[in-house]
């Protein structure tokens, strides 16, 4: 049974076609990376596959279970990092992590003891212990958040440009733990604009455009011999601007 | 740069007139219209002191110059602002001036320059001289509002950033409203004097008010003193200069030090003992963390109880203690009023509340019994005081009575308007620098005062009822009733707060994500259609609008405040258009001018209704199209 299972997903705004009919396929264990340009609709498909956002079309299962029919189950085995989405700002990374973890049904000394190790993982403690959240950085935002999609040991990790604007450091972090958490039977999906990360992280890649899946499989296999990034300009049927015009830029 | 500025400000309200947002404009326009109308007839009047009409204008300019400065506290960062460009290689100067001539295009300015032209009017009675010094006297005190109102917003944006700043700017806002809003007291005091005019230290402090200085060179031009004409108006033109100086010095980019927050250890960070029984208490010790954290809410918090305070205070001018026992009444209304976008302040965070299904209830409540342990025992300690203070406990069931609805009632209330009528603003964290920089909750704000003090009604009436029949159990029996309505109102809004959270969390999280509610498409496909508010053209929000302000004019100003007028005998005729008819025609005027007013109201209905026809059959039509292919 596939981990995560996107079919048919549809999403307009006005007369804007966000996602059309979106299709995509994570299969258990399998560390998958989502790739676009800017407005490929990734962000809307993510959200409307963890239940932040409502589809006009379509439906998403976690392990077979109904991200819409049943909630409660389908939040219980994944973990979602949103891209820049507020958190409550004015507590704490342990405040944060504790109560989420009494609130995902935890008991207090086990919420207590899994916020501690992953804030030790994430370096969130120590100097940075009685910074409040909206206090954190960039990085630190990321891997709060990270912990908080965690905390409640899931089963597939749904993460949105989980990289973007994190330092060198951070990422590496961010990375190392992904990795531990496929080799122990997690899934991990993945959005990202960047080709070489995804290269080097991932087995799976979906390449969208225009709020379309248009390439699906194995990383190999997508790419075909050559980087991701040539195959990617190809698929997405762009031509790499930048070479016309701006004669005033440097004269 | 001025003119791409202005076209900028125009794009900016074009592309931010949604059906809510207009709506409000008009009803703002349409009441500041009223109060420039009647500041201009003013400037026509006669009185028998005087000194009478310079001291009223006087009263009227320094009103308009406080609605300036208080304003931004509920309206926000302007449209365009300062921050938007200090990346931007443009001279300082240069910018202040583009920024300044923006902020003239807007109603708010028109209105105001409309009322300011009273000045004009009063040279106009006095000599030519008078009004050629009136014109640039009126730019130039237009020019001072302004500015005051960028100069001060900034100086409270920085000082808002710290807890202490927000008590700072909360208690300077509040006095400012206060003294705004319940300037009637001094109307009253006014009336009273009419004979005598006002007493000469307070004509004196009103007129050497900057914005009065205008009127200055306005009555000395008519009596022909060239010192005083040329004096008040180059100190006006100064003040503006220094200002607007001020303000380009501020306009630079704001320097990130400000007081940090910190959270607790990390023993103490884990909810433990009764915090930790339940949902509820978890979220409880979270929003708790919250109110104490948040220089937002430490505002939230000051505002309401400075502004019952000073209010409470301002009639001691007539040595009237009788607001005393209301103060804390008067807190609790405001507090829901000036707390009620609670989800809105959080912004994005809502995701959170979304991935734990089924916790929306306890969410709610936790919320409402935090502002309930911020405001309940305050107000009710400021009840008990204030009552002690008046010295006479004939007031208190009144205001027990009202104290506990308005508690209740506002607990309710303020959980449901902020997600019923959720006022988007940026991220806590994107805003953690200019904690003004929030969305506009004035509209919310108004509706949630008058929805609090509906609730608090019952029980007033029957503490009315048990005076005028002298029944003191009756009387005291409010003190339960309000109780009750306040515990209903807690429960009943609550759960309907928390349903919809659950049904329409989604939809909310989006309007935070994107700013603006998406029309049609947004909801799921079992939603009902959206409403006709945000589908409807231009043509007919115009049309709509546009009614209700021709309504809301001849029904009440002169329909049925004449009738009124009439009614009691009084014979003066204000600017009530049937009072200045021939004694037969007045009545049918009075009846002309209400059948006007509903048949505006009514017109207004049926645009209402047809566009809502319309968006319904449209969305009936979209989803058949959307089913055809699925069947074929």
């Amino acid at each position: 049974m596939a981990a995560f299972r996107l079919v048919g997903l549809h999403k307009r705004f006005g007369e804007h076609t966000a996602v059309d009919h979106a299709d995509l396929t994570v299969a258990a264990g399998s560390f998958y990376g989502l790739v676009g340009p800017n407005g490929a609709g990734k962000t809307t498909v993510l959200s409307m596959a963890v239940g932040l956002q409502w589809p006009d079309e379509g439906r998403a299962s976690v392990h077979g279970v109904d991200v819409w029919k049943e909630p409660l189950r389908a939040r219980r085995l994944m973990g979602v990092l949103p891209d820049g989405l507020a958190m409550p700002e004015r507590l704490t990374g342990r405040e944060l992590l504790t109560s989420l973890g009494q609130l995902h049904g935890l008991d207090a000394a086990e919420a207590a003891r899994r916020a501690g190790e992953l804030l030790a993982v994430m370096e969130l403690d120590g100097s940075a212990e009685r910074t409040l959240v909206v206090d954190y950085s960039t990085g630190m935002r990321k891997k709060i958040g990270l912990a908080t999609a965690l905390l409640h040991g899931p089963k597939l990790l749904v993460l949105d440009e989980p990289f973007e604007a994190v330092d060198p450091v951070s990422a590496a972090t961010i990375k190392q733990i992904l990795k531990r958490f496929v080799a122990g039977g997690g899934s991990v999906l993945i959005s990202s604009h960047v080709m070489a990360l995804v290269e080097q992280l991932c087995d799976t890649v979906g390449v969208m455009a225009k709020g379309r899946v248009v390439a699906e499989g194995p990383l190999d296999e997508v790419r075909g011999g050559r980087s991701l990034e040539e195959t990617f300009v190809d698929l997405v049927g762009v031509e790499i601007g930048g070479s016309e015009g701006l004669s005033w830029l440097v004269s | 740069m001025v003119g791409v500025l202005i076209r900028m400000k125009l794009a900016v309200l074009r592309n931010t007139a949604t059906g809510g947002k207009m709506a409000w404009v008009a009803l703002g326009g349409t009441a500041g219209l009223c109060l420039a109308i009647a500041n201009i007839v003013l400037a026509f009047f006669d009185f028998a002191h005087p000194r009478m009409l310079m001291d009223l204008l006087a009263v009227t300019f320094a009103l308009w110059a406080l609605g300036w400065m208080a304003g931004p506290a509920f309206a926000g960062e302007p449209p365009l602002n300062g921050q938007h460009f200090h990346r931007q290689p443009i001279p300082r100067g240069t910018l202040a001036l583009g920024l300044l001539a923006s902020a003239m295009v807007a109603v708010t300015t028109a209105v105001t320059l409309l009322a300011f032209t009273s000045l004009i009017v009063l040279a106009a009675r006095l000599n030519l001289g008078a009004v050629v010094v009136a014109v640039p006297a009126t730019i130039l005190l237009l020019l001072l509002v302004v500015l005051l109102s960028r100069v001060v917003m900034l100086l409270f944006g920085a000082l808002a950033r710290s807890r202490f700043g927000g008590v700072v700017t909360a208690t300077v806002t509040a006095a400012m409203i206060a003294l705004a809003s319940f300037s009637w007291i001094v109307f009253i005091g006014i009336y009273l004097l009419l004979d005598h005019g006002f007493p000469p230290g307070l004509s004196m402090l009103l007129r050497s008010l900057p914005s009065s200085w205008g009127l200055l060179s306005v009555e000395a031009a008519g009596r022909g003193d060239r010192w005083w004409t040329v004096g008040p108006l180059a100190a006006l033109a100064v003040l503006d200069v220094v200002l607007f100086l001020v303000w380009r010095r501020l306009l630079g980019p704001r320097r990130p030090a400000r007081a940090v927050v910190r959270g607790s250890s990390a023993q103490r960070a884990a909810p433990r003992g009764w915090a930790a029984r339940s949902d509820l208490g978890v979220l409880y010790l979270k929003e708790m963390r919250t109110w104490w954290r948040d220089p937002l809410r430490t505002q939230n918090i000051v505002l309401p109880a400075a502004f019952s305070v000073i209010t409470a205070l301002l009639p001691l001018m007539v040595d009237f203690t009788g607001f005393f026992p209301f103060v804390g009444v008067a807190t609790a209304l405001m507090g829901a009023a000036t707390c009620a976008n609670l989800y809105g302040q959080d912004g994005t965070a809502l995701w959170m509340t979304l991935m734990l299904p089924g916790k929306e209830k306890a969410d709610v409540r936790a919320r409402q019994l935090a502002w309930l342990t911020v405001f309940g025992p305050m107000t009710l300690l400021m009840t008990a005081a204030g009552s002690a203070l008046h010295g006479d406990l004939f007031l208190l069931p009144w205001a027990l009575a009202a104290n506990l609805a308005a508690l209740g009632g506002g607990a309710g209330l303020l959980i449901w308007i902020s997600v019923m009528d959720l006022v988007p603003g940026p991220d806590p964290h994107k805003s953690k620098n200019s904690p003004l920089d929030h969305g506009d909750v004035t509209g919310q704000s108004f509706l949630m005062l008058l929805l609090t003090a509906v609730a608090v009604l019952p029980a007033l009436g029957v503490a009315l009822a048990g005076h005028l029949l002298d029944r003191s159990p009756l009387l005291w029996a409010s003190v339960p009733v309000g109780l009750l309505v306040g515990a209903a109102c807690h429960v009943w809004f609550g759960d309907l707060a928390a349903r919809r959270l659950r049904e329409k969390g989604p939809g909310l999280l989006q309007l935070m994500r994107s700013g603006k509610r998406q029309a049609v498409a947004d909801a799921p496909p079992t939603a009902p259609a959206p409403s006709a508010f945000e589908t409807m053209g231009v043509k007919s929000r115009f049309l709509m609008w546009g009614s209700m302000a021709v309504g809301v004019l001849a029904l009440f100003p002169q329909g049925l405040v004449p009738l009124g007028v009439k009614l009691s005998g009084s014979t003066d005729r204000v600017w009530f258009l049937a009072l200045y008819m021939p004694d037969p025609w007045q009545w049918p005027v009075i009846a002309g001018m209400i059948l006007i007013g509903l048949a505006s109201f009514g017109g207004m209905t049926a645009v209402y209704l047809a566009a809502s026809r319309k968006t319904k059959e449209n969305a009936a039509s979209r989803k058949a199209k959307k089913e055809k292919p699925s069947t074929a």
